[in-house]
Order: structure tokens, then sequence, then C-alpha cells
């Protein structure tokens, strides 16, 4: 395995782990999950740069934009918690209020 | 150049220049004197009567009709158009007989109006109202035809409103001009089917290359304009409600020149007619079906200038059939005979009213031949031109009518409504003269009856010298372009005379009922249904507008809010997955943690195991 490739992949497991396993805070997940992202985008880059298939050139792109459109969601997502529960402490999203 | 032609076109451009000097002259910013009507535009008037007479006796003497194209205005490679002016037998005998009209009652007008601070305005309408008709008359061309067109509706509608701080005036303007818009959808579908497929809106060739083709579509399109201009049943109600503008505009506008015009534009497409039973068939029934039901109507109304105008109705219906019959000269004949004695009673009812203080209804008029003897005889004159008596204006025409229907082949039906309201005609115009002239007086005392100006009886002599003698004249004058039928059995020749008479009859009978009581009470159904105008506009000016506001507002609320917000837009997004998120959140119970950590677990198992 390349080193680059390490690099992604261990980048992606870590901010897997760091999604399943967040402790205290929801905004600690949404940032894993930002990580993830971004190695998955250093991913297709290097997909379409190493197995030269420039049709895929513009797929990085495409991924940043969604990945752009899920984070605010996942923020609106954290301010209505906030809004609702006080905080965004994970153990209060237990009690099943709406 | 050769004489007559010379003498025949400077007269058509001497006439348009005469009637549109005053109206240049109105361009200037100094006001004009309160003598400017009178003097300017009524000499104008009588001038050009005197230079239209010219191409008359031409005509006359020579036959000779011409044609000249004056200016091309727009051409394009395939189509030209150009300002091209007609003056054949049909625009030299009515220009005469318009601006002799139009002379009369402008010097009517000008007593009737000479309290109005306005009265230079109305005079200037009235001439761009004559010009405009003038146009439409002498037009060679469709595109002329439709600018005389909207030109007389335009000034239709400022005239009907003249007092137009009164609110059914306004009213009657609006109809004036939404009716005739919708007649005129006709009027353009004709020509653009005319300029697509006949490549051209000069008269002469429409006839000469409209032999191949089916012509129903376009004649459809010009009895549809016809209907909306000339008061067709179905577009009818404006032509009663006109009568909220000053007698004089009733007496140019609709009585004489402008409701004929869309019997004109049919009486100049009549070679394109001539082949089409379709659209004769449709001008006969719509003719008859008007005339009877016109006549109906205004056999019970009070106001007397609406049966005047419902008499005119009548008439148009009339013309209408004798379209139908395709007899387009008889047509014109009866619009030239019928200008006279409509006007006429128009200037007598105006004289009438004028003395009884602007008294209106025939049940308060009565007695009115001891008081205004001049008027009530000139009354009785129109009214019997009218009906057809022998040898009068109308008979001519009329009765020309009525033999060519009684010795067509046509449907009996129209031949039943047309005779049916030939005896109306004479029934109202017995109880117009009847509640007028006769009996006693049941009007105030102090009424300014005062019938002795000569602006009043000047003109008033002048139409019923025409009145009198305008058909002869006009038939003796003239060759028939149709042979008529010259023998028949002796009750078809007489049924218009018959039918007149029994009409009297019956009316002079109704009269004598006026004092009597034969039933307790009368029977009201008849008399609502006429004198509501068969509730056409009652139902009609109410219930479609209503209809389609509701039909609007269904769908722009039900239709675009309820459909497009709610069922499938972003309302239906939310009602569709709150169920599921519930449904799911009442599963799992809101254990994140312990899910996720069981997903990084089986996932990381999985890749360890695949590596394997």
């Amino acid at each position: 395995m390349t080193p680059v490739h390490f690099a992604f992949s261990s980048a992606f497991m870590l901010g897997l782990t760091g999604l399943a396993f967040h402790r205290t805070h929801l905004l600690s997940a949404l940032l894993c999950l930002e990580g993830m992202m971004l190695s998955l985008f250093l991913a297709l880059s290097l997909w379409a740069l190493q197995l030269d298939s420039t049709s895929f050139s513009a797929s990085p792109m495409l991924l940043l934009a969604f990945s752009a459109c899920e984070a605010s969601a996942g923020l609106a997502l954290l301010v209505a918690t906030a809004r609702t529960h006080g905080s965004d402490h994970l153990q209060t999203l237990n009690l099943l209020q709406c | 150049m050769h004489t007559t032609s010379l003498m025949m076109t400077s007269s058509l451009i001497i006439i348009f220049t005469l009637l549109t000097y005053p109206l240049l002259t109105t361009l200037t910013p100094n006001p004009k004197s309160t003598a400017w009507a009178l003097t300017q535009v009524k000499t104008a008037v009588k001038l050009s009567f005197f230079v239209s007479l010219l191409p008359l006796f031409l005509f006359l003497n020579e036959g000779a009709e011409m044609v000249i194209t004056n200016w091309s205005w727009m051409n394009t490679m395939t189509f030209d158009i150009n300002i091209s002016l007609k003056f054949d037998h049909y625009s030299v005998i009515f220009t005469p007989v318009a601006l002799y009209v139009t002379w009369s009652i402008l010097e009517f007008a000008a007593w009737y109006m000479h309290a109005d601070p306005y009265m230079n305005r109305f005079f200037k309408y009235l001439l761009v109202f004559l010009i405009a008709m003038i146009i439409l008359v002498t037009a060679n061309n469709m595109f002329q035809i439709f600018i005389g067109w909207e030109g007389v509706g335009i000034m239709s509608f400022l005239l009907i409103g003249w007092w137009y701080g009164r609110a059914d005036a306004n009213t009657a303007a609006l109809q004036a001009v939404l009716y005739n818009r919708v007649g005129d959808i006709g009027l353009i579908f004709a020509m653009a089917w005319m300029a697509t497929n006949l490549n051209s809106w000069e008269m002469q060739q429409m006839f000469a290359a409209s032999n191949n083709f089916d012509l129903t579509f376009p004649l459809l399109g010009l009895i549809i304009a016809a209907t909306g201009k000339s008061a067709q049943f179905g577009l009818h109600p404006w032509l009663p409600a006109a009568m909220e503008g000053p007698t004089p505009v009733s007496a140019l506008l609709h009585s004489s020149t402008m409701v004929v015009a869309g019997i004109f534009l049919l009486i100049r497409m009549s070679p394109l007619m001539e082949n089409n039973q379709t659209a004769l068939t449709t001008c006969l029934c719509l003719g008859a079906l008007t005339t009877l039901f016109t006549a109906t109507c205004a056999l019970t109304q009070n106001d007397i200038k609406k049966i005047v105008a419902f008499s005119t109705s009548s008439q148009l219906g009339l013309m209408m059939v004798t379209i139908g019959l395709n007899q387009p000269q008889l047509a014109f004949l009866h619009i030239c005979t019928h200008a006279f004695f409509k006007a006429m009673l128009f200037l007598c009812s105006g004289s009438i009213i004028h003395s009884l203080n602007d008294e209106q209804d025939i049940r308060k008029m009565g007695g009115m031949h001891h008081l205004t003897p001049f008027t009530s005889s000139c009354l009785s004159i129109g009214s019997l031109a009218l009906t057809g008596t022998p040898f009068l204006a109308g008979f001519f025409s009329k009765d020309a009518i009525i033999e060519a229907l009684n010795t067509s082949h046509l449907n009996a039906w129209a031949l039943t409504l047309t005779l049916l309201a030939t005896s109306f005609t004479a029934v109202y115009s017995l109880r117009v003269v009847f509640f007028v002239s006769m009996g006693h007086p049941r009007f105030n005392p102090l009424s300014p009856i005062n019938e002795n100006n000569p602006a009043v009886i000047n003109p008033i002599k002048r139409l019923a010298w025409g009145s009198i003698i305008a058909g002869l004249l006009i038939t003796s004058n003239i060759t028939p372009l149709k042979t008529p039928v010259m023998s028949m059995p002796l009750l078809l020749k007489m049924a218009a005379l018959v039918v007149t008479v029994l009409g009297l009859i019956v009316a002079l009978e109704l009269a004598m009922l006026t004092n009597k009581q034969y039933k307790p009470t009368p029977q009201l159904m008849a008399h609502r249904f006429s004198n509501m105008l068969g509730f056409f506009p009652t139902i009609i000016h109410r219930f479609t507008p209503k209809l389609n506001l509701t039909l609007g507002q269904t769908i722009a609320s039900q239709m675009v809010d309820q459909t497009w917000l709610e069922k499938t837009g972003p309302k239906a997004v939310t009602s569709l997955n709150i169920p599921l998120i519930t449904t799911t959140s009442n599963t799992q119970q809101g254990m994140i943690k312990t899910y996720l950590t069981l997903f990084l677990l089986t996932l990381v198992l999985a890749t360890l195991l695949f590596l394997h």
C-alpha cells in the first residue's frame, strides 16, 4: 500500500471510529464526519490522477458540494438539538423528548 | 385626364379635406369660440354633402365607379398595404345619404346641446366619427375597413359616455366597447385568414383569388364581426344601453351610420358569400331571431328612446335576413332609407324630450299633437315609413325584402319570424304614437314646450322630405343587380301590408284597453319577459363573469395552493416523512452510541474477514 493510500484510509477509519465512539458532544461526531468527507475527497482526486481516468476529474468537486450540504444539515440538527434539549450533550438525546 | 374620373377623384379628396380641416384647426392652443361648432363644423359637413352629390350624379348619369390607390403604406415582398379608396355604387350612394343625415343632426345638436359647456368638443367627436365612418365606407382594403371600424367603435364609446358623471352612462359605454370587441375577434380572424390564404387585403384580389377556397371560416368570422357591430342577437344588449348618450349621438351613431357598419361589411364581402350556403343560412337565421326578439322587447318598453333603439335593432335584423337571402343590394337600399326615417324618429324624440323638460317616459307624455304639431306629425311620418306604408321611403326597401323572402327557397321558420316581427313593428310604432301624441297630457303643466326654433324645425323637415321621397328616388335611379321576382300569388305580394295592418288593428285594440280592466290581475309572465329584454342582460352580465371569477379563485386557491404546496411540494415531504421518523424513533429508543458502536465493530470484522 502506498503511503498516500495508507494516509487517507487511516484517516477514514479514525474518523469512522470517532463517529461511532463519540463520548459527550454531538459536535465531535460532526467533526469526525467532516474528516471522513475530507479523506474521501482525497481518495477521489487520487483515483482520477493515478488511474488516468480524466472523466472522473469532476467528481471531487461534486463530493465537496454535497458534503457542504450535509455539513449544513448536520449543523442545523445541532442547533435544533441545542434549542430543544438545552445543550448538545448526547445523554439528553436518550430521553426521547421531542 | 378624362373629366369624369378627374371630377370623381377630386370630389372624394375634397370631401376628406373639408371634413378634416375643422379638426386640424383644433390642434392650435387657442380655445375656439362658442360659435365654432355651428359655423365651422356644420358648414364643413354641409359643403361636403353638396360636393358628394357630384360623384352621385356622375354615377347616375354614366355609371361611373372608381378606385383610387393613393399611397403605398407598408409593403413587404409578398404583401402590400396601400391607402386605397373605392367609390363604387355602394359608397357613392351612401356617402351623400350619411352626410345629409349628419348635416341635419348637427344642426339639431346645436340646439339640443346649446346649454352644454363642452359643445365644441361634442361636435369634434361627432366629426371624428363621421370621418371614420366615411373611411370605412370608401375603403378598398380590409386594413382601412379595420381603421374605420375601430374609429367608429371608439367614438361611440366616447359619445355614449358623454355625461360621464352618470354611472349608467359609463356602464353603457363600457358595454358598447366590450360587445364590439367580441365582434372584432371575428373581424381580425377573417383578416388573418385572408392575409395568409388569399395573400392580400385588397378587395379585388380577394374576390378574384377566392374561387378554390372553402370560405366558411372567414365568413363566419365576418358574421361574428357584424353581430357585434350591428347588435345581432347574442351581442345585442349594448344598443339599447347606448341610449344613455345624448339624442344626437343616438340619431347619428346608433340608428343611421355606425350600426350599419357590420351589415355594410357583409354587403362588401357579398361576392365571397354568394356561394357559401352555411354563411347565408347563418345570416338568415341570426337575422330572423334578432328581428323578432328585439321587436318583442320593444313592445313593452316605456322609454321612448329605448323603443326606437329596439326598432333599429329589429331593422338591422331584417337587413341581416336580406343578406342571408343573397340580396345585398336590397339590404343596402334598406340601410339608406332606414337612415332617413330612423334619424328623424330620434330627432323628434329629442325635440319632445327637451320640450317636456327631459322626460323620456312615454307614460308621462301625451297630447303632444296639439302642443307640438310639427314634431308629432313628423313622428307619425317616420313611424309610417318604418312600418312600410306604401310609397313612403321604407316601403320600397321593406316590401321588396318581404317579397324576396316570400319567393325564395329558404326555411319557413325564418320567414315566420320575420313576418311576425313586421307586424310587431306596427304594434310598437302605434304604441309610441298613441302614448306620445294622442290622448290627454300626463305631464306637468309648466313644461317648456317650444318647437318654434328653426334649428329644430329645419333638420326634421329635411329628414321628413328624405323619408318620403328617398325610397322612390333611389329605386328609380339604380339598376338592380338581381332581377326581382315579378309574379307571385296575391297573398304573397300583399303579405307585408296584410301583416302590418293586422298588427295595427291588434295594437289599436290593445290601446283601447288602457282604460278598461277585464281581469282582476294581469298576466305578468309575458310582460316581464319582454320588459326585462328577455332576461338576457340580467343573466349574461352577472352570471358568466361570476362563473369565470369563481373558476379563477378555485384555480388559485385549490390547484396552486393545495396541490402544489400541500400535496406534492414542501408540505408533502413533511407529511410523508414524519410517520417514518416516529416509527423509527419508537423502535430505536434513542440509543445512538450503542448502534454506531455495533455498526463500527461489524464493519471492522467484515473487513478483516474479507482480507483474510
